[in-house]
């Protein structure tokens, strides 16, 4: 996989044979007036290119806080990166200077938002948002850049892409938004695409063609791909592999199906129960009882422990690591091997 | 856009034509209540009923219905519209022509507003972008503290001061050392100085901008601060652009709309802060014609300055949201 690229001008050390993207045991606390709140204790993941990782979980479990670090946008402070490392292929992003790190971003690195109406800056047309892009990393005059942006444009499907490039975000719907978002992150080509939340703010059928536009333009470039979400369902056609995330930590680890299959942490498995189901209508909506522990005070032991039918003593003492429980796959429970044959 | 510039002049008449009424109302009102200003001429000294009735002529005085409590005169307000309409404004008590006065006294006004502005949008929007790219540090302290302090500190009274540290102690030193014609003595004068008619409105002017300046600066910083957390600049940054241009092009921008909109405003208070003003350093501006035609009770004075004052102030407010227009697309008229 030793294309062009890789005599980066902006990390020259990097080692193509490395994994494109290797997360390991990223810490992040957010100092808050309760105390120090822990957001994200010990994430691990890789992401190799042509791979679509789906990092999933609940509101205010780590994955967004998780993406910003990677990209290196943290407000610092409130925020800071307790630990860990960010290695994109084998260069660890967090040691490296501002202005490196500044760099990386967009060229190497991009990241398309959720609300794409707040994400986009409301007093500039589409145009100057894409082209300044092109002038600012690349030198480009303003007709070279903009004809770049037109490319893009068209890239991710906007009609009438001409005529609409000098219009401001408002005058977007929704869909067209987030595809001007999502061209604006393809526009230095990235190695690397984060997607969070991209489609939570767009109706189901937007949705759908947003996460196939994203999937194409991926398999095109082969990229790696970052997706993150709140919705199992979203991800389930498009992922290659799942990290599940809660209270800031990764508790299951596995390749989409196996996921769906036998889930190996209780957490998972009521994930998956909640979805709602159209073949059984009329019956209460799965929930799961209780409420992530709050982020200032993480109680001992396994964060879940509160919410699991699983949990014993040992659950409320010691906590479980992420450890291989079948090929390819990881889960940080006590009982994993109970949960994944579904005792 | 032509259209809503036309809705908003439209407006302006309307308004401009109830202010009118409004101030030849009060003004009628006071003469009703206090009695004829005409007769202050004499002092104490007897005066035939004849002289006093002639002297009430020339000045447009002997209207009867002055002499009834409550009457809007009505004939008097429509004589003055006419009159004004072919641009005579008639006469003050000393026999000079009002349109004359104003004529002279509007450039320097406008000189002052001009320095108190480019003080606002330099200084006062300068140092709240400062400030909230600082937060939580020394700047951003400094700054606050200054602003609760022009805040806290009466307007004549730091109006003073700046007349007796800057124009007496500082330009006196300055006249010892380098002459009185020197650029410095110039600027730094106590009172309005002919020979050196922008000079020394300098100074006069800065200090009416440091009446404005705290809410001003504020504002800004609050702007920036909201700005500064929004999506908008987190995907600034994550497009790898550098920190200034993340500051400029895509924080300061939106940042200025709701700054510019108090702009308008302030020049508001502004024009009675320079009242104050000019009477204190004896600048013959807008201000101290309305100020002394208050102290004389030249009706004819004070409603033609007054009524000029709203006109620049309407003006002003257009421009503004004109200006407004042109920041925020969202707010494209029409």
């Amino acid at each position: 996989m030793a294309d062009v690229k890789f005599q980066s001008e902006i990390l020259p050390e990097l080692d193509p044979s490395a994994p494109l993207l290797d997360v390991r045991d990223l810490q992040v606390e957010f100092r808050t007036r309760d105390g120090i709140a822990k957001a994200v204790n010990g994430a691990n993941f890789t992401v190799n290119r042509g791979e679509t990782l789906a990092i999933v979980g609940e509101s205010g479990s780590g994955k967004s806080v998780t993406s910003q670090a990677i990209m290196g946008i943290l407000e610092t402070p409130p925020a800071k990166i307790a630990g860990g490392e960010v290695l994109f292929h084998g260069v660890d992003l967090l040691t490296l200077s501002k202005e490196r790190k500044r760099r990386v971003r967009a060229n190497h690195v991009a990241m398309v938002f959720q609300d794409a109406l707040s994400a986009l800056n409301p007093v500039y047309t589409v145009g100057f948002q894409l082209a300044e892009l092109f002038r600012k990393h690349r030198g480009m005059s303003k007709a070279e850049a903009k004809k770049k942006s037109l490319e893009l444009l068209d890239l991710v499907k906007i009609p009438a892409a001409a005529q609409r490039i000098n219009e401001y975000p408002h005058q977007f719907s929704g869909g067209m938004r987030q595809r001007v978002m999502i061209a604006m992150a393809l526009a230095l080509d990235p190695d690397l695409l984060i997607a969070d939340e991209p489609t939570t703010a767009l109706d189901v059928t937007v949705q759908a063609q947003i996460m196939r536009l994203l999937a194409e333009i991926q398999a095109e470039r082969q990229m790696g791909l970052i997706l993150i979400t709140h919705d199992l369902g979203v991800v389930a056609d498009v992922a290659d592999k799942i990290s599940v995330m809660y209270a800031g930590r990764i508790v299951e680890q596995a390749p989409v199906l196996d996921l769906f299959g036998k889930p190996a942490h209780p957490y998972t498995k009521a994930l998956l129960r909640s979805i709602p189901r159209l073949d059984t209508k009329g019956q209460k909506l799965e929930v799961i009882e209780g409420l992530p522990p709050v982020l200032t005070n993480i109680p001992p032991g396994c964060a879940f422990a509160a919410r699991c039918h699983y949990a014993q003593d040992v659950c409320r003492t010691d906590i479980p690591l992420l450890e291989t429980v079948a090929a390819d796959r990881a889960a940080a429970c006590h009982f994993s091997a109970e949960v994944i044959n579904g005792e | 856009m032509g259209r809503y510039v036309i809705r908003r002049l439209l407006q302006a008449v309307l308004t401009l034509s109830v202010v009118l009424f409004m101030l030849h109302y009060l003004m009628s009102l006071a003469i009703q209540i206090n009695g004829n200003p005409v007769r202050t001429f004499f002092g104490d000294k007897p005066v035939s009923d004849e002289l006093l009735q002639a002297t009430m002529e020339k000045f447009n005085l002997d209207d009867p219905c002055l002499k009834s409590v409550g009457d809007p005169c009505w004939g008097m307000f429509t004589d003055r519209m006419q009159q004004w309409s072919h641009f005579d404004f008639g006469t003050d008590f000393q026999s000079v022509k009002i349109g004359d006065s104003i004529a002279n006294a509007i450039p320097v006004t406008l000189t002052i507003f001009a320095i108190t502005t480019v003080v606002w949008a330099l200084f006062g929007v300068t140092a709240g972008v400062l400030a909230a790219m600082n937060r939580g540090r020394f700047i951003d302290y400094l700054v606050r503290i200054g602003t609760t302090f022009t805040l806290a500190i009466p307007g004549f009274l730091m109006l003073i001061l700046v007349q007796n540290i800057f124009g007496v102690i500082i330009g006196n030193w300055f006249r010892e050392q380098f002459g009185r014609e020197s650029f410095l003595s110039l600027i730094f004068q106590p009172t309005y100085s002919a020979k050196a008619p922008f000079l020394s409105l300098v100074i006069p002017g800065i200090a009416l901008g440091v009446f404005g300046i705290a809410g001003i600066t504020r504002l800004s910083r609050t702007s920036m601060l909201e700005n500064l957390r929004s999506d908008f600049v987190r995907t600034a940054k994550a497009k790898g652009l550098k920190r200034t241009r993340v500051t400029i092009v895509h924080t300061l921008r939106n940042s200025l709309i709701p700054v510019v909109t108090v702009i308008g405003f302030a020049l508001g208070d502004a024009l009675g802060g320079s009242v104050v003003l000019e009477g204190l350093y004896n600048i013959p501006g807008l201000g101290l014609l309305a100020f002394n035609g208050v102290k004389t009770n030249d009706t004819a004075v004070v409603i033609a300055v007054v009524a000029l004052a709203s006109v620049v102030f309407m003006v002003t407010n257009l421009i503004v949201d004109l200006f407004y227009a042109v920041l925020d697309p969202r707010i494209r008229y029409e």
